[in-house]
Formats: structure tokens, sequence, C-alpha cells
């Protein structure tokens, strides 16, 4: 092995070790959520994170042609991104806890309830959330 | 004519991209970018393209330099033990009008340092921006409008 | 000499790539809001799996390869501000709440005429 070849196997695996970490701390933020926007950005970041790990598998076996299926990766992900954006666009209030812009995250209700209770009655947030209580 | 050599110009970068540098494929991409020219006509205006070219790439310098600058600074916070953040959103008013400007400028916004662009009002004149740092919003703004959006107007109008 | 040049440039560029990798995820994690944690995943995390590309071209060291991964930075680049955009767009619209210590909203009137 030749000094240029020691000093990329290293580099690689120090970057294979810090990607795996950036990847379980957004994959914490995926979980942790706490609404559907901030899961979406997070799994961006994911698909982000994934297009790393191809170009370094792309370095360590010398395939370029990883190099395609990470650009190709990164327009799926932008279309899924964008699709979620219209998603929550469309709709509308019902997954966004209503009320104060300035407020933080209240989240009083789960989402899933909130969704159905939503679906019962066409009105908005107060409306909305004293039907559930019944 | 000017036409015909960026022509040329994109078949040469098609044999780079492919990787196979035979005639065959040169011609080919030459056809190739004939045809896409022809589709995008009516939009580029081919007069004074050369002219332009250099402002479009002091442009691509200066967004490239925000760029890196940008996750820097975004590394920076991040990492500092006490964030101090004063997030916010501000209204930009606009003076480019044309919708591929606008666009352009909102991406750049995007990638400059701590700020987002986040809505274009239906009238098109204001550029909603979400802001890390909203200590100083009048200096934010001046720097938009005398960076990127000035740069903007000197390549294309 | 010049291999371990390139190498040194191709070592840099996959650090360099995967620290702001990391960086962008630890702000992910640490920011308090959905707007503040678009500005780490947009800015950040471009650069790092950018960068990472890069790295593959500088890497091979030929021209083709280079182009294509210099092709691939430039739709990352280009891209993530894009939906950055429309995410931040709808979850304002929809209505999302900022940060409860954010300074302003000059968008809430907007938001409200539609």
């Amino acid at each position: 092995m030749t000094v240029a070849q020691v000093i990329i196997s290293y580099a690689v695996w120090l970057a294979l070790v810090v990607l795996c970490v950036s990847f379980l701390l957004t994959v914490w933020r995926v979980i942790k959520g706490p609404t559907l926007p901030d899961r979406v950005v997070a799994l961006d970041m994911l698909t982000g994170i994934v297009i790393g790990f191809i170009a370094l598998i792309a370095i360590r076996t010398g395939f370029t042609l990883y190099i395609d299926i990470a650009i190709s990766l990164g327009l799926v992900g932008f279309l899924a991104t964008v699709a979620f954006a219209r998603f929550i666009l469309s709709r509308g209030n019902r997954g966004a806890p209503k009320g104060d812009m300035m407020k933080t995250f209240t989240a009083s209700v789960p989402e899933p309830r909130r969704r159905s209770a939503a679906r019962r009655s066409s009105g908005t947030g107060p409306a909305v959330r004293r039907k559930a209580k019944k | 004519m000017i036409t015909y050599i960026l022509s040329l110009v994109f078949a040469v970068v098609w044999v780079a991209v492919t990787g196979s540098a035979t005639l065959h494929n040169l011609i080919f991409g030459f056809a190739l970018s004939t045809l896409v020219l022809w589709v995008v006509r009516d939009e580029m205006g081919a007069r004074g393209y050369w002219r332009r070219l250099g402002r479009i790439l002091s442009l691509l310098a200066l967004f490239l330099k925000e760029l890196a600058l940008s996750a820097w600074k975004v590394a920076v916070l991040v990492v500092s033990p006490r964030m101090d953040l004063k997030p916010g959103i501000f209204a930009f008013p606009l003076t480019v009008t044309r919708d591929f400007e606008i666009t352009l400028l909102a991406n750049l916004i995007t990638l400059t340092p701590g700020t987002l662009s986040v809505d274009v009002s239906e009238d098109r004149k204001t550029l909603f921006v979400h802001a890390i740092d909203c200590s100083d919003i009048e200096a934010t703004k001046r720097d938009i409008a005398n960076g990127f959006e000035r740069k903007i107007m000197e390549a294309f109008r | 000499m010049m291999d371990i040049l390139l190498a040194a440039t191709t070592a840099l560029l996959i650090l360099g790539g995967a620290g702001f990798a990391l960086v962008a995820a630890i702000g992910l994690n640490r920011l308090p809001d959905l707007y503040t944690r678009m500005h780490a995943a947009s800015k950040a995390g471009t650069v790092g799996s950018g960068l990472l590309l890069l790295a593959v071209g500088v890497h091979a060291g030929d021209l083709p390869t280079f182009a294509r991964a210099l092709a691939g930075f430039f739709f990352f680049v280009l891209t993530a501000p894009v939906s950055a955009h429309l995410l931040a767009m709808a979850a304002h619209k929809v209505g999302y709440p900022l940060y409860a210590e954010s300074v302003r909203d000059e968008m809430k009137d907007y938001d409200k005429r539609i």
C-alpha cells in the first residue's frame, strides 16, 4: 500500500464512523418529531447522509458508477420532499397545532386522534378540540 | 452564430460527462444540444451572451463563497455551547420583477448565512425571509439588496 | 508526490463533508423549532453531501468522473433550497408555530389574508 492509499483509507474509515453517528442523530429526530414537517426535514437530511455514504463506498471500491446512483437518490429525495410539502399544504390545518404562531408546540392532543376529530367536524382549532374531548 | 458555438461547447461537455470521446458521440452531443437550444430559443435571447457570461460567473463565485461561509456559520452556531437565537421572519421588498430572477434570488438567499426564504407575496413585491438572527434586520436587508440583488440585475438585465 | 497531494485533498474533502453532515445532524437535534432546523439541514447538510461527492470526483482523477461529480454537486446545491423553501412555506401557511422566543413574524398578516 502506498502512502496515498493509506491516507485515503484512514480518512474513509473516520468519515464512515462520523456519518454513522450523524445518521443515528438524524433518525432520533425522525422518531422524536414532534410534527410532520420536522420529520420531513429529518428524512430529507437522511437522504443527504445516505448520498454521503454512497460517495464513500464509491471511493472505497473505486466504482465511479456510484455517482450516478447518488444523483438519482438525490433526485428521488428531492421529489419526495416536494411531494410531502404539497401533502402538508393540502392537508391544511388538521395536522397543525392552531393558535398563536408565536407559541411553542403545545401538542395537547395526539396527532391521530386530532385528525379523526377534525374529520368529524369541519370547524377550526378550538371547536375541534372541544369535540375531541366528548 | 453564437448558438452554434454554444452547442459546440455543450457537445464537448456532453462528451466529458458521458466519458466516450468518439466522433459519433461528439456529433450526437452536438445534435442533442442544438435540439435543447432550439427548445429554449425564446428564453435565451442570445444577444450579449458573452458579455453576460462574465457577470454570471462572478455571481457564481459570490454564491460559492457565501455558501461556504453560510455552512461554516451554521456549524459554529450549532456547536457553540450556549445558542443565542433571535429567529424571526421579515419581509424583504423586491426590486427584481421577473419570475426567473425572483426564483434565483430566493435560492441564493436560502444558501446564505442565517437566512431562508419562505414565501413570495401574490403581487411578487415582497419576499418573506426567515432569519436565524433578527437583531439587525436593516443591515441584513441592505446586504441582500447590495449583494445578490444588484448582481442579478447586472447579469440578467 | 503528486498522488499524495491528490490523496490529501481527497481526505480533506471527505473529512470536511462528514464533519458538515455531523454538524447538520447535531443542529437538527439542538435547534428549537422547525424553521431554524431547516437552516441546519439545508445548508450544512447539502454542503456535507456535496463535498463527499466532489471527493469522489477528485479521487478518480479523470475528467468525465469529475464532471459528473461536479454536476451532482450543483444538482444538490440547487435543489436543497427549493425543497427547504417549499416545506417552510407549507408549514407556515398551515400554521406550524415559530419558536417561542422568535422576535418577529412579518408574514403572519399575509397568511391570514389567504
